[in-house]
């Protein structure tokens, strides 16, 4: 371009000068943008400027969105409350099998740690069910003769003693209640080692000492705990708790109830305590024995 | 057809607005991620249309300004938009004349060179930012905006073909 176009083409600056001028101001913009960060304002205002046009762009699509959501919002609704619900379901039972399992978990922890303390073989017992004579109190558990269960085992808890197996059978045994009628453990008191005998008085009854003299040294309050003199029970295992002393009549009644959850757990722990005792005088009287013993 | 083979009717300044208005709308759109990168830049195919056909009035000045509203619109660097703009279209201008008489197909081959380009330098303007390599898909877009060319021009073309008279 040596000579210079008529006035007919003169368009003003040449697109080269017009390239220079714009494409310094963009590599200002740039820098001024990247590398110190104060354009902000004119970011700001050309975006309100440019508003309009970025909510034209996607307003349509929003309400095409929201009314695609409410045509299907009821079936969704729908089909999403029963999943909850079933959902909500499995997670009640499965919350409640958890509380069963933690409580039983409690409880057999609980007994192995009364095993361990008693140091002497044992073995533990499911119940199986309650005795369908609703005279008596026993339960039937699942350990039998098979597994070396015997006539006059002691079953507790983890807390105290909750019965004695009074039959055997090849698979399951029968546990009578120390809350059974006439169920009898001889006992001492824990304060002061009287010697006594705690006697049932039938199932969701209090137990009794009896036959005692009304200035017996026995207070509400009072542990009961096993004789071992019987030489069935071990020595030391909490039987009962005295509640209630009356003192009005020929002879103090004394009203205790069970430390051991006597009605309330799924396993118990059968006592193997067979200790080599001296054999019985002759002279005494056989069976009723065991009244006499504690006095 | 080319468009120096036609007489036109004259363009108003309002229907050059108005198709950038568009352009920049299509642009804004909320395009999905996984196609975004095949979205053509269609505020750079205008730019290079008009340039292309009203060198006069639209020029590298308005392809700075819509290059700013780009930036915005897209929350880019402020002014990486603006210098991509502002390049193709004095390429447009510089060849103005030889590109008007091309058939519309080789305008299109044209147009894939300009926003390749286009593109090119904003990543090289990221890039000197600090920014990574954005991947090869990035240039994509170039390819529907040029196959999208002559159907685009015609479409434009029609608004300005219709009144002409027929003893011209």
């Amino acid at each position: 371009m040596q000579t210079s176009p008529p006035a007919f083409f003169k368009q003003g600056p040449k697109p080269l000068t017009r390239l220079l001028i714009f494409s310094l101001l963009s590599i200002g913009l740039i820098v001024g943008d990247a590398q110190y960060s104060m354009l902000g304002r004119i970011r700001e205002q050309v975006s309100v400027l440019l508003y309009p046009l970025q909510w034209a762009a996607t307003a349509p699509f929003a309400t095409l969105r929201s009314t695609a959501d409410f045509l299907s919002r009821q079936t969704e609704l729908m089909a999403e409350n029963r999943q909850l619900n079933d959902a909500q379901l499995v997670a009640k039972a499965q919350a409640m099998k958890l509380k069963a399992l933690e409580a039983e978990n409690a409880t057999l922890r609980g007994l192995s740690a009364r095993r361990d303390a008693l140091g002497q073989p044992s073995q533990l017992a499911e119940i199986l069910y309650n005795g369908r004579d609703p005279f008596t109190s026993r339960l039937i558990v699942d350990r039998g003769q098979q597994q070396g269960v015997g006539a006059g085992q002691i079953a507790i808890d983890a807390s105290g003693v909750v019965g004695q197996v009074v039959r055997v059978q090849p698979l399951t045994a029968e546990v009578r209640l120390i809350s059974d009628r006439n169920q009898m453990v001889p006992v001492v008191v824990e304060r002061n080692q009287l010697r006594t005998v705690v006697y049932g008085m039938g199932a969701h009854q209090p137990l009794e000492v009896r036959n005692m003299a009304p200035n017996v040294d026995i207070q509400q309050g009072d542990t009961l705990v096993t004789s071992g003199i019987d030489g069935l029970y071990p020595v030391g295992l909490p039987v009962a708790k005295v509640v209630k002393v009356e003192r009005g009549s020929s002879f103090a009644r004394v009203v205790c109830v069970p430390v051991a959850a006597v009605d309330q757990h799924r396993f118990l722990l059968l006592l193997d305590h067979r200790s080599e005792m001296p054999a019985y005088p002759q002279a005494a009287s056989q069976p009723a024995s065991k009244n006499k013993k504690g006095h | 057809m080319p468009i120096s083979h036609q007489l036109l009717r004259p363009v108003s300044i309002g229907f050059i607005v108005l198709s950038f208005v568009v352009a920049l709308l299509v642009n804004l759109l909320p395009w999905q991620a996984s196609i975004a990168n095949f979205a053509p830049d269609f505020v750079a195919l205008f730019i290079v249309y008009w340039a292309l056909n009203q060198p006069r009035r639209v020029g590298v000045a308005t392809a700075f300004i819509l290059g700013v509203l780009m930036d915005v619109g897209d929350g880019n660097v402020l002014g990486q938009h603006a210098l991509a703009y502002s390049v193709i279209a004095y390429f447009v201008l510089i060849r103005q004349r030889q590109m008007a008489v091309f058939a519309f197909w080789q305008q299109a081959l044209i147009v894939f060179g300009l926003l390749t380009l286009a593109q090119a330098i904003m990543v090289v303007v990221r890039m000197v930012l600090g920014a990574p390599f954005v991947g090869w898909a990035y240039f994509a877009g170039s390819v529907p905006a040029a196959l999208l060319w002559p159907p685009l021009s015609n479409l434009m073309l029609m608004h300005q073909r219709k009144s002409v008279p027929d003893e011209l």
